[in-house]
């Protein structure tokens, strides 16, 4: 566990005081194993309470959508910077009002990893990380082995836009970012939708996957909506299916794949495989990515005349 | 069940072109599959993609969305606005399993009532082919236990 570094304290404890920004959304310890919880910080004085380490795995960006229009600072990996450019570009933040402090990231622990690597359930684990490893009660472990699946397929650990920057510049691996998706879209269709039924099975409709999406800042989500009334949560798989499919596609040329929905998920459903066959899609057709230009237009809100039409009758 | 079953096809057909189109055909006394019922909407634009998985669970053996030829939208892009969305959504609903052919596209214009009849037999030939729609659909569960 890391305290800020005293350069980064000192800028935050500048913001405070001097009114531009009202409100720091950092990380501190929390009472669970390997897994540090936000901390909403408004005086330069509670700033000893922050940390940065591979347990910081929530997305912070999820967090704007409670403070619309305030002046906030928050700190950010590379994933969780790609969201701020896609609310750039959607209208929703001013670049003026955020003052971000980027982290370089080599991933975040899965605590439920480390858990099945010492037999332990997550809450009885007695772990800690420094730097790249990950120490549990007996065990070493390299972070590269407990992180969550989503950042060992990370290409952007480095965030696009901050004010100051925590630690050295990572280098992102230049393969296909794609290439799982590419062997789903191999499977046969009645393979496909088996493998689709089957992840949804697990899910129990928390609907934390959207509370957490930094791109689900709807004041009334079409699964709350009673008027017309879309959706009715049931167990019946679905109308679970329906949910997903709706949710993941409003996410279309939005979803920059910081993978906040498939962490949060209580459930373990496998979400990415889903988001991300929307991005390769979007890239392919439209040449477009949604984390990288805030001055862009999201794809679905715009169009061009030589579109692909290829799929019309 | 497979004698009497007949596939239901929901078409969304844009007011200005396809809908008159299919005015034309009516009028024109082309002959063209009884399979499929009508929702008239504003513009091709209109058409949620909501809609369309609604239509499947709601057991649609087929959907079909069809609007004035890019370029003629009354509303000038619409119809250009509509071709993303459904190029996305029919990539999606593939990927995710559902057989390639339940959800389709066409542009047909007010003058063109033969291709009008001509998509919904083709629509209409493609969907029998597939079957019964069971993957969304809420009843095909229900018809099972
Ligand atoms: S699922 Fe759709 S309607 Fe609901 S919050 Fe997300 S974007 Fe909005
Ligand atoms: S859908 Fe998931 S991966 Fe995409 S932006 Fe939202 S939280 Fe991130
Ligand atoms: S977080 Fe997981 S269990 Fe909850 S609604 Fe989303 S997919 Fe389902």
């Amino acid at each position: 566990m890391n305290a800020l570094p005293d350069n980064v304290k000192q800028a935050i404890a500048g913001w405070l005081q001097s009114g531009e920004i009202e409100l720091f959304i950092g990380y501190e310890a929390s009472s669970l194993p390997l897994q540090a919880t936000p901390a909403f910080v408004r005086k330069a004085e509670d700033l000893d309470r922050l940390i940065w380490d591979a347990t910081c795995e929530n997305n912070l960006v999820s967090f704007l959508k409670q403070f619309r229009g305030k002046k906030v600072g928050l700190m950010v990996k590379g994933c969780d910077a790609r969201a701020l450019v896609g609310l750039m570009r959607e209208g929703q933040l001013v670049r003026d009002n955020l003052r971000i402090v980027g982290v370089c990231c080599l991933g975040v622990v899965d605590a439920k990893r480390v858990a099945a690597a010492a037999g332990q359930a997550v809450e009885e684990l007695d772990g800690r990380v420094t730097g790249t490893d990950v120490l549990t009660a007996d065990q070493h472990l390299a972070l590269s082995s407990v992180m969550h699946a989503t950042c060992a397929a990370c290409r952007h650990h480095n965030p696009e836009i901050y004010d100051i920057l925590i630690g050295e510049p990572v280098a992102d691996a230049d393969d296909d970012p794609f290439d799982d998706i590419r062997a789903v879209e191999a499977l046969g269709s009645a393979e496909r939708w088996a493998r689709f039924e089957h992840e949804l099975s697990k899910c129990n409709l928390c609907f934390a996957c959207r509370n957490v999406c930094p791109f689900c800042y709807c004041n009334t989500c079409f699964a709350d909506k009673t008027m017309p009334r879309w959706f009715t949560a049931t167990a019946e798989p679905k109308d679970i299916q329906f949910y997903q499919i709706i949710r993941t596609f409003h996410l279309a040329g939005r979803c920059v794949g910081c993978n906040a929905c498939s962490r949060a998920c209580p459930q373990g459903v496998d979400l990415r495989t889903m988001l991300d066959k929307l991005r390769l899609d979007v890239w392919e057709l439209y040449q477009d990515d949604a984390g990288v230009n805030p001055q862009g237009h999201p794809p679905l809100t715009t169009y061009r005349e030589d579109d692909d039409n290829s799929f019309v009758l | 069940m497979s004698d009497a079953w007949e596939p239901k096809i929901l078409a969304f057909l844009c007011n200005w072109c396809s809908y008159a189109g299919a005015d034309l055909a009516g009028t024109s006394r082309i002959q063209y599959p009884p399979n499929v019922r009508v929702i008239r909407v504003p513009c091709s634009g209109r058409v949620n993609p909501i809609f369309i998985v609604e239509a499947l669970r709601q057991g649609a053996d087929g959907v079909l969305v069809s609007g004035c030829h890019p370029g003629d939208c009354h509303y000038l892009a619409g119809n250009y606005y509509a071709r993303r969305r459904f190029a996305l959504l029919q990539r999606y609903l593939e990927y995710l399993g559902v057989e390639p052919g339940r959800v389709q596209f066409s542009w047909v214009s007010a003058s063109e009532g033969a291709r009008f009849a001509e998509v919904v037999t083709q629509v209409t030939e493609s969907v029998r082919a597939l079957g019964p729609s069971t993957k969304l659909n809420i009843n095909a569960l229900k018809e099972q236990v």
